[in-house]
């Protein structure tokens, strides 16, 4: 982190000074909490949401696999390990690797193709929640973003937003295979740097 | 795949885009991969991030409806570790491994989530503990320096907790009766031994970081020498 203005990014998004971190409330929700299961649903489900919309574009769906999501958080809240990386890390992951497997479940291979050329590349920048605190925090993102290639950036939020695999962005992106794994890893590593989330395990 | 398409793996498995057979591939790999776990780990906090350009608040209808689900969803038997620090530590016995066991079968049921954050403990995961335990400490950093002749060294330090975590991957192979040998060099520049290794490691370093200006790494004969030879395969500054 070399800004002077940059936020203090260890506490995680929604946390100001003297509240419950959303990992505190994981773990209480992981001793069956149900109090602060709602309190942890109101920080994160803008995230949730936010990014299974992106992903799967269908809003009923997309309120299906939220909620898909925000249950497996519950039930598998006592899995959650702080020293492995934030809750918010953890719920992103788990919301992620859903919207994404149900994308592709829902695609016959025949169709992909067409599909490929239908999802789009654009990020909605301007659905972005209007808090101070996550205003700062998506544009600090941004300005990370922009310092990455533009073969880093697209191949990272081709396959973050849109859901697609390696190959299918190495297609869109007329690139070799190696290249776009190579990018891929390259470009977070530089956007970890830039946002200094190394360290960032204590939410 | 060769061991260098492994390593490159861990972006594209971060932002889940590994085609579905070459997922499961490297989350074999990523089990026994120290290196992979810790780097996953901090590329996925990094991705994470890239929900913040789209979060849009659910239609408020969805919140009674996960809890009123939850009422009937009952939580799984939490996972019994053994972490260093963790607040509830627990000694590894024989029932808690057997406990380990069939919570790691159960987790198969749960779809896969996240694997990396359930695996069975191995030695290996366990020494990824060991180095997310001082990356956890508020005052940890991370130094990384290249290796002579390929292979890259990277050390985790808190002065703090007076712990520094020391990684060697993709090291160059030793010729028979040769070893690594780690060093801490102090600011009068004099090196002191901190152990041995015959190739790739992940270890917590022996002895005291306080004060220490540097990591060495030389090639040295079997059983180590008293004073490093140079030059050395690695120096790197810890200040």
């Amino acid at each position: 982190m070399t800004e002077p203005t940059a936020l203090p990014w260890p506490a995680g998004p929604h946390t100001r000074p003297g509240e419950v971190s959303d990992g505190d409330l994981l773990a209480r929700a992981a001793g069956g909490d149900t109090a602060a299961f709602s309190t942890l649903y109101d920080r994160v489900t803008p995230w949730v949401f936010g990014l299974v919309r992106r992903i799967l574009r269908n809003p009923a769906q997309s309120e299906e696999v939220t909620q898909e999501v925000m249950i497996d958080v519950w039930r598998t809240a006592t899995r959650f390990d702080p020293h492995r990386g934030s809750a918010h890390a953890w719920i992103l992951t788990i919301a992620h690797r859903r919207a994404v497997d149900r994308v592709r479940s829902e695609q016959a291979a025949a169709d992909r193709t067409e599909l490929i050329g239908a999802r789009s590349a654009e990020v909605d920048f301007d659905q972005v929640a209007d808090t101070v605190t996550t205003r700062l925090e998506s544009e600090q993102v941004r300005r990370c973003l922009d310092t990455l290639t533009d073969l880093q950036r697209e191949s990272i939020t081709l396959a973050y937003y849109n859901g697609y695999t390696y190959p299918e962005v190495a297609q869109r992106l007329d690139a070799k295979l190696p290249t776009i794994k190579a990018r891929m890893r390259d470009g977070l590593i530089r956007l970890r740097d830039c946002l200094g989330t190394t360290k960032g395990r204590t939410s | 795949m060769t061991e260098s398409d492994v390593h490159t793996l861990t972006g594209p498995y971060v932002l889940d885009a590994l085609p579905e057979d070459e997922r499961t591939l490297f989350e074999a790999h990523l089990a026994g991969c120290t290196f992979c776990a810790t780097e996953v780990a901090e590329l996925r906090e990094a991705a994470v991030k890239l929900a913040t350009q789209v979060a849009t608040p659910p239609p408020p209808s969805l919140k009674p409806n996960v809890l009123a689900a939850i009422d009937h969803v009952r939580q799984v038997p939490p996972l019994v570790a053994g972490h260093r620090g963790a607040p509830a530590r627990k000694r590894f016995t024989r029932r808690s491994v057997l406990t380990l066991a069939a919570a790691a079968l159960a987790v198969a049921g749960v779809g896969g989530v996240a694997v990396d954050q359930y695996r069975e403990k191995t030695d290996a995961v366990q020494a990824n503990d060991q180095i997310t335990a001082v990356l956890a400490q508020p005052d940890a950093r991370t130094v990384r320096g290249p290796v002579a002749g390929g292979g890259q060294a990277t050390i985790v330090m808190s002065p703090s907790a007076d712990e520094a975590v020391v990684v060697l991957n993709d090291l160059p192979r030793l010729r028979a009766g040769r070893t690594w040998q780690l060093w801490m060099i102090d600011p009068s520049k004099t090196a002191h031994s901190v152990g041995l290794a015959s190739g790739d490691v992940t270890r917590v370093l022996d002895g005291s970081v306080t004060g220490m200006i540097a990591f060495g790494l030389t090639n040295e004969p079997d059983g180590g020498s008293a004073t490093p030879s140079q030059p050395a395969a690695a120096t790197i500054p810890m200040t």
